[in-house]
């Protein structure tokens, strides 16, 4: 067996290789010597912003070429081919959708430039698949973000994709859309699609699938099941934002608590670290009743991500 | 084959908006309007449209939409979805370059009708409509060709545009007798002329074709070869620039 086979970041069943890939731009190195590969089943290409899963994922499909190393989609370099696209569907970051047109008109023109044979039948299936029927004959324009982002999803599955390549599909989705379009993933990947998302949320991945690929700086991060990546990150604390109309009650409160290892009062906003989530998150709420306080937000915030990938990148 | 077809009809819808489409036919039928209203016949027909029709109109009207055909669609995002689904990368160009003709066609086909039925309906002429046509049509699949893809390399495709055929066109291949082939909208003219009554032809001043041959023969081996250049040359930023 291969070190690479070996590696959390390679499958056996791999559909998509990429292999020492690096990407600049300019000055400017946005992925730097990245090596893993996807297979069928959801993988989350986990990652703060900025650290290079577009380019990365953009490179998958082709639009970009790397600047070393090589990307292999069903055994062939993707760029300009025709038979890799007939197999590949992206839902691209930005909203590259036609605002003048409606969801069934958008997802139509996709399935005519796919070669779709039925495509009104197949329009209706993937509007379906998304929850879009009822807006279907809307213009895109009206749309919320979160329908736009399912109009998308439609247009790439229309072809019924083997290869699914989805770059932030949740940004801006409700719940309960999330949940839906979390449950389709699931369902695709289960169907034998390689299915790969990217997500700045590790929760919102983790819903999704237990094989991650983590990113920060252009760099692999950690690779492998979510929980040995969580476990990973619990070296470190988690940075908590809670404001409430006392803030300083509970910040009182809460620095004597166990599991609190810092805690800093910044006007209304109190920024907690912790290497319990659970625990603050219980203990907060009591709290806050005890204080007759309102707890207004109450989050983890993005840095705390980012440095719990810095983390990962400065071990390996 | 429907693919092209799809993508043509699409950018239609796309570069077709009614404000715009508003502002350039007011443009478009602008040269027919003041010749309406200038008096004599052939002095005024000749300088207007070489003033205003083939050297500003037919340019201005083919810049704005064939920049915009691949430009749009790179700056908004939508070229992805184009270029990921499977369809060669020259059947995409070649629809865009018929995109961009047929849409420009529509304001600068009318404007030239409009230009040779003013001067039908002044002079009982009618033999100038078949030339106007032929000689717009050059003219715009010309500048197509040019344009096409100059929207897509740069975001300032209007600056660019705006200079090439005000700067290039008419000052440097006006003054250069020799350079004359290389402004689209004289390749256009030169089929007019060539297919246009011959009093049309001995009104027209020489810093218009400068050693250009006027005619339609000529003209449409000049068009093919920017034709063939621009679809060569979209096809190859196609296959060959990112998609950042």
């Amino acid at each position: 067996m291969t070190s690479e086979a070996r590696s959390p970041a390679f499958v056996a069943d791999a559909t998509v290789e990429v292999l020492g890939v690096s990407k600049w731009f300019g000055q400017k190195v946005a992925v730097s010597d990245v090596s893993c590969s996807f297979g069928p089943g959801v993988t989350g290409l986990l990652g703060p912003n900025g650290a290079g899963k577009t380019t990365l994922l953009r490179m998958l499909t082709g639009l970009i070429l790397p600047s070393e190393g090589t990307v292999q989609v069903l055994g062939v370099e993707p760029r300009n081919r025709v038979e890799v696209y007939e197999k590949i569907g992206l839902v691209p970051e930005e909203d590259a959708v036609y605002g003048f047109l409606t969801a069934r008109e958008f997802v139509t023109y996709a399935a005519k430039l796919s070669g779709v044979t039925d495509v009104a039948g197949e329009a209706d299936r993937v509007l379906r698949a998304v929850e879009m029927t009822d807006a279907a004959d809307r213009a895109i324009s009206e749309y919320s973000k979160g329908m736009r982002q399912r109009t998308k999803v439609a247009a790439a599955l229309i072809h019924n994709p083997q290869i699914l390549v989805l770059d932030e599909p949740l940004n801006g989705t409700d719940p309960v859309q999330r949940a839906h379009l979390i449950r389709l993933f699931r369902e695709l990947g289960s169907a034998g699609h390689t299915v790969i998302v990217s997500s700045h949320v590790l929760e919102e991945v983790q819903r999704m699938t237990d094989r991650v690929i983590a990113m920060v700086d252009g760099k692999l991060a950690a690779a492998g099941d979510v929980a040995a990546i969580r476990r990973a990150m619990t070296d470190i604390p988690y940075r908590v934002l809670i404001e409430s109309d006392d803030s300083r009650g509970l910040a009182t409160s809460l620095v004597g608590a166990e599991y609190v290892q810092g805690v800093r009062l910044s006007g209304d906003s109190i920024h907690i670290e912790t290497r319990d989530l659970a625990s603050l998150g219980t203990d907060i709420a009591r709290v806050a009743r005890d204080l007759d306080a309102r707890i207004t937000t109450f989050r983890p915030e993005d840095e705390s991500l980012e440095s719990v990938f810095r983390y990962l990148v400065r071990r390996r | 084959m429907s693919a092209i077809v799809t993508i043509v009809t699409m950018t239609f819808r796309q570069v077709l908006g009614v404000r715009r489409m508003i502002g350039l036919a007011l443009l478009a039928l602008a040269p027919a309007a003041i010749f309406l209203l200038s008096p004599g016949r052939i002095d005024p027909f000749v300088g207007v449209t070489i003033g205003l029709l083939f050297s500003v109109a037919v340019p201005v009207i083919t810049l704005i939409l064939a920049s915009t055909v691949l430009g749009e669609e790179r700056r908004e995002g939508t070229l992805s979805f184009i270029v990921l689904r499977p369809i060669p990368r020259v059947s995409i160009a070649f629809a865009k370059l018929v995109a961009a003709v047929g849409s420009a066609f529509v304001l600068t086909g009318v404007g030239a009708l409009a230009m040779a039925m003013v001067m039908g309906i002044r002079t009982d002429e009618f033999g100038y409509v078949v030339p106007f046509l032929v000689g717009s049509l050059v003219a715009t699949l010309a500048y197509a060709g040019v344009f096409v893809p100059l929207g897509y390399v740069t975001e300032r495709a209007t600056i660019v545009g705006l200079a090439f055929v005000f700067i290039w066109e008419s000052a440097v291949a006006g003054t250069i007798p020799g350079l004359a082939a290389t402004s689209p909208w004289r390749i256009g003219f030169g089929a007019l002329v060539g297919l246009a009554p011959d009093e049309f032809g001995a009104a027209v001043p020489d810093f218009a074709l400068g050693t250009m041959q006027p005619g339609a023969g000529g003209a449409a081996v000049r068009v093919l070869v920017v034709i063939a250049l621009a679809l060569w040359l979209t096809t190859t930023i196609l296959r060959k620039r990112d998609l950042a």
